[in-house]
């Protein structure tokens, strides 16, 4: 649990620095109107990303996410139209949940039922869904009610209420993980699937769970996505490979059963904020990736850094330390 | 007619049950049951079917035909949770831990969830727990951290938190010294007088025999009998097992040649659970190292090799050894057989032929390319003198015995022309009667070409019977010698025992964490 923290300090740490360079070159970046928009832009990928985290704790991958989100997109375009209102607005954003639990059955099923490897399972899933929407929508088409727009952006000062709601789940999620027997159950699953199936749990029922709710969560994130854009656009999702960035910066193992909701929905919006400053200083975007990439191993090695020392060290005191220790003492016969 | 007294209770009975995988009939029609109070051993090689029927019993496989019951209900359902709820318990043989959470996590992940304390008190719990069956481990430490004979025990306590009417006992004491057996066997004991069902599986017979009351015999997947332990003999039960009886269970040794060069030479080395050590060992000669288990004698082996860390001199065939990193003393002629034969010594999913030539590949290789009937050329001799049974040599080596496993990695040193001294940890761990045999005698004939071969063996018996001169550590040094002709299970169990006067196995593996 020590090891735990490390990345949210790290994230918070860049969080803050980046901000603060940010604010020395360009004034504008600290504004209540530039921090709001960080914010509201920032909450599609923590969401999407707080589900891949889900999935990653089984020991999974879900890249079939970005995918889902472009296929809420769409839907929402045909259920969410401006004209609709009041009972059917909400049943059509259920729709999109609707979405997500199907697709997060059909991942699972891919997986615990055909044992396929969940990212060649996902990446068959990904390519459906894109040519799903496509069928659906060829080009950019179909207005999205505003009024869900309107709703989402409220908020006091720059901070949406949506963003209150995010943390909040993010803490609670974390405690939830740590501090509870069902939480330490889904650890076990992550971690090792054959002893926690040798002591009785269900792990077939928790990677199910996980998946469903990470396409559960990628279907919000849509949702916010569809808000965003207003227009139901079949190539907008892209986030597949930065929510797994920032579930692995939040903390969270490839090999299953580490991570955390928090550290990942702060890694998220720092991997946003990259976005957000770059045009600050008119520099092109290509650099965000490259930054991001680098990150991203820099902090994987960081994170490990711990392990590696603390195995350096013992390993040297103990071998330095074994003959002060049995010199003077006579082997017993 | 007087009344007959009370039958003791059938609380674990499988009935006609068959299993088949593919081809192979892995169970025929076999039924054991196990009452309550009683401790039934389950013997038979590796590959007759103890471990499928374990798997069946405890919900892990479903059976073809026949049925389980346990405690008189039916297990309908087939999964290990059923099984659990119907008050079967199960040691594992390759256990049930999740390494990266701690001890009293680990605990508290094994106890039915009604039985569970509030999360918050696991790690008081745990201790209590622990103390209940006389083990004292750091709750809070990872469970990887832990020895494998601590692991083992561990896992045993876990089976009986679950508080089970049938426990199941796979293979219990392979990482456990003497002592630790006993100690194990004590706690066994004392379960079956509280009336618990003890199925008991070991491939040790003298071990499994000293507590067992009624023994079934499997072979080929078929049952070969029970009977009362009382009325049977080792001899006995190792015919039924193989089918025929063991002529000599040790290739023959030569006499001692004292003047013989001496091959690798050990001065003063030492690293992180050993030393310091000095030793030598001569051409043609097998030196045994005994010990209780985490007594460094793994460490020390590895580190010869090159695998673990150490300092201090060795040498070989005079020249000096580099043990930095594996490539030294491969280089130098120093091989390892390595006890974890799945994690560090075969690749499991590439074939029998891959895997014994993966390290002479450059010789096999024409221009960089290698010729696969080459490679089969090359190892058809060695498979058959090691007799390793196999469908073809194209097989996975995964889908092999545990003992053709090892057969299939002493193919290597064979292979190559260079070798000089072979490290062998735990040679015949989880190989069958049968196959010791062959390994015993593949690691004679290379002593007998001049090669020189340390083995390190928790079986006492198996180093008696195979070594020249087997010497005893303790906390990391030897503490005693025991020449030839002194050499028998009795004295160096009783030097193992003698060597530790005074120091609980618990005392000496906390000393590892």
């Amino acid at each position: 649990m020590k090891r735990g923290w490390l990345p949210l300090a790290l994230m918070t740490t860049l969080i803050l620095a980046l901000g603060a360079y940010a604010e020395v070159h360009s004034s504008a970046f600290l504004g209540k109107q530039n921090l709001n928009s960080l914010l509201l832009e920032a909450m599609p990928l923590i969401v999407v990303s707080m589900g891949q985290a889900t999935a990653l704790l089984v020991g999974g991958f879900d890249i079939s996410v970005a995918a889902l989100m472009t296929m809420c997109v769409v839907t929402a375009s045909f259920t969410m139209t401006p004209s609709s209102s009041g009972i059917t607005l909400v049943l059509g954003a259920l729709a999109l949940v609707g979405v997500g639990v199907a697709t997060g059955m059909f991942n699972a099923f891919l997986i615990r039922v055909l044992r396929l490897p969940s990212i060649v399972a996902t990446l068959g899933t990904l390519s459906v869904l894109e040519g799903a929407s496509l069928l659906l929508r060829s080009y950019p088409n179909g207005t999205i009610n505003t009024d869900v727009t309107n709703a989402l952006n409220s908020g006091v000062t720059f901070i949406p209420f949506a963003f209150v709601g995010v943390v909040a789940l993010a803490l609670l999620a974390d405690g939830w993980l740590y501090r509870t027997r069902t939480g330490l159950a889904f650890r076990a699953v992550g971690l090792d699937a054959t002893s926690s199936r040798r002591l009785g749990m269900s792990t077939g029922r928790t990677v199910l769970l996980a998946f469903v709710l990470c396409s559960v969560m990628a279907s919000i994130a849509g949702f916010y996505l569809a808000a965003e854009v207003q227009v139901g656009s079949p190539i907008i999702g892209n986030q597949a490979l930065e929510s797994i960035a920032a579930a692995v910066l939040g903390g969270a193992s490839l090999a299953g059963g580490k991570g955390s909701f928090f550290g990942t929905m702060l890694a998220a919006l720092f991997l946003t904020e990259i976005d957000n400053v770059l045009p600050l200083f008119q520099e092109p975007s290509e650099y965000a990736d490259m930054t991001i990439g680098v990150l991203i191993l820099l902090a994987l090695v960081l994170y490990q850094a711990p392990e590696l020392i603390a195995r350096a060290r013992t390993g040297r005191q103990r071998v330095a330390r074994l003959p002060a220790e049995t010199a003077g003492e006579a082997p017993a016969a | 007619m007087s009344i007959p007294g009370p039958v003791p209770l059938e609380v674990l009975s499988a009935c006609g049950v068959s299993k088949a995988f593919g081809a192979v009939q892995a169970l025929h029609d076999v039924s054991v049951t196990c009452r309550a109070g009683e401790i039934h051993a389950l013997v038979g090689e590796n590959g007759s079917g103890k471990s499928t029927l374990l798997g069946i019993a405890s919900g892990f496989l479903a059976p073809d035909e026949g049925t389980v019951e346990i405690g008189g209900s039916r297990l309908q359902s087939h999964s290990p949770a059923a099984a659990r709820r119907l008050g079967l318990g199960i040691a594992y043989q390759d256990y049930s831990h999740v390494l990266d959470l701690s001890v009293a996590e680990n605990l508290f992940l094994a106890v039915p969830v009604e039985a569970r304390p509030p999360y918050g008190q696991m790690e008081s719990w745990a201790e209590a727990t622990l103390e209940e069956f006389n083990l004292i481990l750091p709750v809070t430490a990872p469970t990887g951290s832990l020895s494998l004979a601590q692991r083992q025990f561990l896992e045993v306590v876990k089976a009986l938190l679950t508080r089970p009417k049938v426990l199941l006992l796979d293979e219990p004491t392979t990482a456990l010294g003497p002592e630790a057996v006993e100690q194990l066997h004590a706690l066994v004991l004392e379960q079956a007088r509280a009336g618990v069902a003890i199925v008991y599986v070991s491939h040790r017979l003298p071990e499994v025999l000293a507590v067992a009351d009624r023994v079934t015999v499997l072979r080929d997947g078929v049952s070969q009998g029970t009977f009362p332990a009382a009325s049977v003999s080792e001899d006995g039960l190792v015919e039924l097992m193989i089918g025929r009886p063991l002529a000599a269970a040790f290739p023959e040794r030569r006499a001692p040649d004292a003047d013989a060069d001496v091959l690798l030479a050990v001065t003063g080395l030492q690293g992180e659970r050993f030393g310091p050590i000095d030793l030598a060992v001569r051409k043609g000669e097998i030196l045994g190292i005994a010990g209780a288990e985490g007594n460094g004698q793994v460490q020390f082996l590895r580190a010869l090799a090159g695998v673990e860390r150490a300092v201090g001199r060795a040498s070989c065939d005079g020249a000096s050894l580099d043990t930095r990193s594996p490539l030294g003393p491969l280089r130098a002629g120093v091989v390892l057989l390595s006890g974890d034969r799945r994690g560090e010594a075969l690749f499991p999913v590439l074939s029998v032929r891959a895997n014994a030539t993966v390290p002479v590949l450059r010789r096999l290789a024409r221009f960089g390319v290698v010729g696969h009937r080459r490679e089969r050329r090359a190892i058809a001799d060695l498979v058959e003198r090691l007799r390793v049974r196999m469908g073809s040599t194209e097989q996975p080596v995964q889908s092999l015995s545990g003992g053709n496993q090892q057969k299939v990695s002493l193919i290597r040193p064979f292979l190559r022309g260079d070798v000089k001294v072979i490290l062998a940890e735990e040679p015949t761990q989880g190989v069958d009667v049968g196959a010791r045999f062959d390994i015993y005698e593949a690691l004679r004939g290379k002593a007998d070409e001049g090669l020189a071969a340390i083995v390190k063996s928790s079986d006492p018996l198996e180093l008696a019977g195979l070594c020249d001169r087997v010497v005893v550590m303790s906390r990391g040094r030897i503490v005693e010698e025991i020449p030839r002709h002194e050499l028998g299970e009795r004295r160096i169990v009783e030097a193992i025992v003698g060597s530790r006067t005074g120091v609980t196995a618990r005392d000496d593996d906390g000393a590892q964490a």
